[in-house]
């Protein structure tokens, strides 16, 4: 265990944005921070900056405590939202400011951002300014910067979200490749979780300030921990039916299936998305998602059923999952 | 500049609007407004009352209180002349607006209220600067003219020549009965020009010749006049500090008893004889030295009334004028306020001659009056005057140098205003 | 295209400032005083030449460049430290902040009015403190070597917080993560001052350097109103010899070759003011 965030406590005036925060990233291993905007994804991610000081709690790298260690002592590597990077100087000088405060010979750095820039394509764009550069060139200078910066942590802070879904899949085989995977652990906040999916070894659901549920994404798609995992995870969002003796019932719209000895129902809507097509049907008073093959035909009055082993159980007061029995 | 000339209307206007409102009572009368610097109206208050009574219903004269300082006055009513429209029939000018107001156009002449025997009354120094181009433009309300204040308890009698005062100063300083010979203007301003104006007449020279434009300050006289004013400070005759003087600070050092002479005009006497002043009853009155056989020279001050051209009462401002300058009025101020008389007979009266010992030494004065250029450039080629003879006294140089300079900055100047070719 | 739509602010230039300008430009080759009875007369370059050798000009123009440039010195130096410190977060900084405000909104010549009364001699409540400490009058308007000084005192209160608020506009352009990054790059906050807060607010100092040098070399109403000039005409000004020129001695003539030189000496001293930001790299930090 190398990242370690104990109990950590962070209020912003009245607001108690992290609430007794336990987080453990591997060497080596990839944990997505996802959740809502506000759930406090990117405050924990400064805290292990140090960039912002917790009220509580404890941070430690390689089991050292950093709490007390000031922003510029604790060799992190982050990659901003914004991805922060000096207007006024251009790509090399950039990358050669960091290289240049923390020593060094200047042949020893001239060496190393060549190689930066050519690993990440840049070579060309080195004399030019942050403004004059794509959405994706900044983003890979960012990314050059935090490489750059021998971390013993990775925090990648949204490094995605400023760019087009295209750019985005293409990225991410690159990431992967420079950043994660390595000997360091890697903490990527995002609200995508499609990327978190693609991209972590686990994914922590973030609500309210703690973590909801954390595991590989595997186990939050087939056991999620509540409806509120239940919802957040898996596209699109799992049907849940009205409660009935306590119970919430939920399935997800690829587990409900066309079945003429099932319920009758009456289509709402149709969206046809080539190889597969989803369907919103009014059923017993709820109204249901439905995912099929593209090829299906769908008849005007259908009819629906679903395997008792699909489906998920909550408690209609809680929304934790009931143990199946 | 805007922000000025609003703060001029406005003021103005505010100060109309004001007097409007007392002069309401009497609506039917013909309304006459005149500027003056807030010292003067101050003075004139019991006049302007007895004119107004005297004259009611008919007449309704009202003084506005301009600033104290002469160049702030002076702003004040060129800016609301420029813009064409003055609120007010008179003003009351310095001697040395005339020219420049007068060629100006904004002045009417004065000619056909004020004739020769008029003229004749007046004393000598009181009839000069009021003229420009051949016509009479200010009619003279007090008389003012630079004149030399000694020491009788150091002296017989005060020098009449420059030897003479360098020798006495000299003799005086030497023997430690006095810490300053002589004390004068030598700051760079206007009374500069005015001390060594007097200088110059002393040396027999001349600043300029108006008629033609033609400047005389590189001529032998006007060095030595320099270079005698020079030698005054660089010979010890008068200290260093005079280069930064202006007349509160020579009567100043005067009046505590530490100088032997001072130039400075007639207001200084009434100031000396008061009780905190340590030579109150050991100063006497005279002409500024002059080289044997020049005739000495006083610098005229004055103040005088004019008419403007573009007022809707000149004949009612015009009895305002008379009024205010009569011999009863001049009578009055001097007793009150002593400002000097501008009628010869007032210098002989013996009411006159009780309430002050000095008033023949100050006709003798005004007898020797002399004016600064009368040219609608005075301030200008004062300006160049004032710069280089106060550099010539804080910086080493040579007196021929500082005249020829001025000589060639005037003349140039002159060329550029369109004076000459 | 782009020329047609600038050209209704290229207009408004040229009515507000080149009409002007070319009028004071065809004046000074003109006599136009009292004695060409207010009319305008050709006088070839008498004007021009007069200024050449007019030591009174010309030493308004060097008190005029001193007074420029010690004041907008002092200011830049003070806004900045002010800039930094309104811009932290701190208990009652948004008073604080309206408080600083305050000498820029008062009228120039109502403050100027209120140092004149402050430093008058001997009733002004600074003579009155130095009397009660035993101190010698201290004239400070009526001595030339230290009136220029009190001028500048005046002009720094009134303007510093002008070069405050474009700063502080220019603190708060810069991205709080700029902060951040460079800190994980290992920087400390006293680095971060030097290697990105000036460097990001270069183009608002430069831009407030150039707006208050061209106010301050036009100075006018705040020496005309403090000390009109003296003593001893030690801090006139360029604008204030042109007025006197003007409205004093009514020569329109020379009136506009003192302003339209001014106008000249400010353009040269801006344009070497460049060259040398230029040849010191300065201006390298400035996005294209």
């Amino acid at each position: 265990m190398t990242l370690q965030l104990r109990a950590i406590n962070k209020r912003f005036g009245e607001r108690q944005v992290l609430n007794q925060l336990d987080l453990d990233v591997a060497n080596g291993e990839c944990v997505a921070l996802l959740g809502a905007s506000g759930c406090g994804k990117s405050t924990a991610l400064r805290l292990i900056a140090g960039l912002d000081q917790p009220d509580q709690g404890s941070i430690r790298i390689n089991g050292a405590e950093m709490v007390d260690v000031p922003a510029e002592r604790r060799k992190v590597g982050m990659v901003f939202q914004s991805y922060a990077l000096f207007p006024h100087l251009n790509v090399w000088e950039n990358l050669e400011l960091g290289l240049r405060m923390r020593g060094g010979t200047t042949s020893a750095r001239d060496d190393r951002i060549s190689s930066v820039l050519e690993v990440l394509q840049l070579s060309e764009q080195a004399r030019q300014r942050p403004s004059q550069l794509s959405g994706g060139q900044r983003q890979r200078v960012a990314l050059a910067r935090a490489l750059l910066r021998d971390p013993l942590v990775y925090l990648l802070d949204e490094p995605m979200s400023n760019l087009d879904a295209q750019l985005r899949e293409d990225l991410r085989p690159q990431l992967r490749r420079l950043m994660i995977g390595g000997e360091q652990p890697v903490v990527y906040v995002t609200h995508d979780q499609q990327e978190a999916m693609a991209l972590a070894d686990r994914i922590a659901v973030m609500r309210e300030g703690s973590i909801e549920q954390i595991g590989t994404p595997r186990e939050l798609y087939l056991q999620p921990a509540s409806t509120y995992i239940a919802q957040f995870i898996g596209r699109p969002q799992m049907n849940l039916l009205p409660a009935q003796k306590g119970v919430v019932t939920g399935i997800r719209p690829d587990d409900l299936r066309l079945d003429p000895d099932g319920t009758p129902c009456t289509i709402l809507s149709r969206e046809w998305f080539g190889s597969n097509q989803m369907l919103l049907v009014h059923c017993n008073s709820a109204d249901l998602r439905l995912v099929c093959s593209g090829e299906t035909e769908i008849d005007a009055e259908p009819r629906i059923s679903w395997p008792t082993a699909c489906e998920h159980r909550f408690d209609a007061v809680s929304g934790r999952r009931l143990p199946s029995d | 500049m805007k922000v000025r000339r609003w703060l001029a209307t406005g003021a103005l206007a505010l100060v109309m609007s004001l007097g409007a409102l007392v002069g309401s009572a009497s609506f039917r009368a013909e309304e006459v407004s005149i500027l003056m610097p807030s010292s003067f109206t101050d003075a004139s208050a019991d006049l302007v009352k007895a004119f107004n009574h005297q004259h009611r219903g008919r007449i309704h004269l009202k003084l506005i209180r301009g600033p104290l300082n002469t160049e702030s006055i002076s702003d004040l009513a060129i800016s609301s002349l420029l813009l064409g429209d003055a609120p007010f029939d008179a003003l009351l000018m310095d001697v040395t607006w005339l020219p420049k107001y007068a060629a100006a156009g904004w002045l009417e002449p004065l000619d056909t209220w004020f004739d020769r025997r008029d003229q004749e009354q007046l004393v000598q120094g009181a009839r000069l600067g009021n003229d420009y181009d051949g016509h009479l433009y200010r009619w003279p309300l007090v008389a003012d003219v630079g004149m030399l204040y000694w020491r009788t308890d150091l002296m017989d009698q005060p020098p009449t020549t420059p030897e003479e005062l360098v020798a006495v100063a000299g003799r005086l300083v030497e023997s430690q009965a006095v810490t300053n010979g002589f004390v004068w203007q030598g700051r760079q301003y206007e009374g500069l020009s005015c001390a060594f104006l007097e200088v110059l007449k002393g040396f027999g020279g001349n600043w300029m010749d108006t008629s033609s434009y033609t400047m005389e300050l590189d001529t032998s006289a006007a060095t030595a006049a320099a270079s005698w004013l020079n030698d005054l400070i660089s010979e010890g005759v008068s200290p260093y500090a005079v280069t930064n003087y202006a007349e509160a600070e020579s009567l100043q050092a005067f009046k505590a008893g530490d100088a032997a002479m001072m130039r400075n005009w007639p207001y200084a006497w009434a100031e000396l004889q008061k009780d905190d002043s340590r030579v109150k009853g050991k100063v006497g009155i005279s002409l500024m030295v002059a080289q044997q056989g020049q005739r000495p020279g006083a610098t005229l001050g004055s103040w005088g009334l004019s008419l403007m051209r573009q007022s809707q009462h000149q004949e009612a401002a015009v009895e305002a004028i008379r009024y205010l300058t009569s011999e009863a009025a001049q009578r009055e101020r001097f007793l009150n306020n002593g400002y000097t008389p501008i009628q010869a007979e007032l210098f002989n009266d013996t009411e006159m001659l009780k309430a002050s010992p000095v008033l023949s030494d100050l006709m003798e004065a005004l007898n020797h009056a002399v004016v600064r250029p009368p040219t609608p450039l005075y301030a200008q080629l004062s300006d160049v005057v004032q710069r280089e003879l106060n550099g010539l006294f804080t910086d080493a140089g040579s007196a021929d140098e500082a005249m020829a300079t001025s000589q060639k900055l005037s003349q140039t100047l002159l060329r550029a205003t369109g004076a000459t070719p | 295209m782009t020329l047609l739509l600038a050209s209704p602010a290229l207009l408004l230039i040229a009515v507000v400032f080149g009409w002007p300008m070319l009028r004071y430009a065809w004046l000074s080759f003109h006599a136009h005083s009292v004695l060409t009875g207010l009319e305008p007369m050709a006088n070839g370059g008498a004007n021009w030449l007069r200024l050449a050798v007019d030591q009174r000009f010309w030493l308004d123009a060097g008190q005029t460049a001193r007074f420029a440039l010690i004041s907008v010195g002092l200011e830049l130096l003070l806004a900045l430290a002010i800039a930094l410190l309104l811009h932290q977060r701190w208990r009652g900084r948004g008073a604080v902040r309206a408080l600083t405000l305050l000498p820029w909104a008062l009228p120039t010549t109502m403050m100027a009015l209120g140092w004149r009364w402050i430093f008058n001699s001997p009733y002004g409540p600074i003579e009155v403190l130095a009397r009660s400490l035993g101190l010698n009058s201290l004239d400070l308007l009526s001595t030339p070597s230290i009136t220029w000084l009190v001028t500048v005192f005046a002009d720094v209160w009134k303007t510093t917080p002008f070069i405050t608020l474009i700063l502080l506009a220019g603190l708060q352009s810069i991205p709080e993560d700029l902060y951040g990054a460079f800190r994980l790059e290992g920087g400390t906050p006293v680095q971060a001052l030097r290697s990105v807060t000036l460097p990001l607010l270069l183009p608002y100092i430069l831009l407030s350097l150039l707006f208050r040098l061209a106010q301050a070399f036009g100075v006018f109403d705040l020496v005309q109103v403090l000390t009109g000039g003296g003593p001893a005409g030690s801090t006139e000004s360029i604008a204030l010899y042109a007025y006197f020129n003007g409205m004093r001695f009514l020569d329109f003539g020379y009136s506009s070759t003192v302003m339209l030189a001014g106008f000249l000496l400010l353009t040269s001293l801006i344009l070497v003011g460049t060259l040398l930001l230029k040849s010191f790299g300065v201006l390298r930090h400035i996005d294209p």
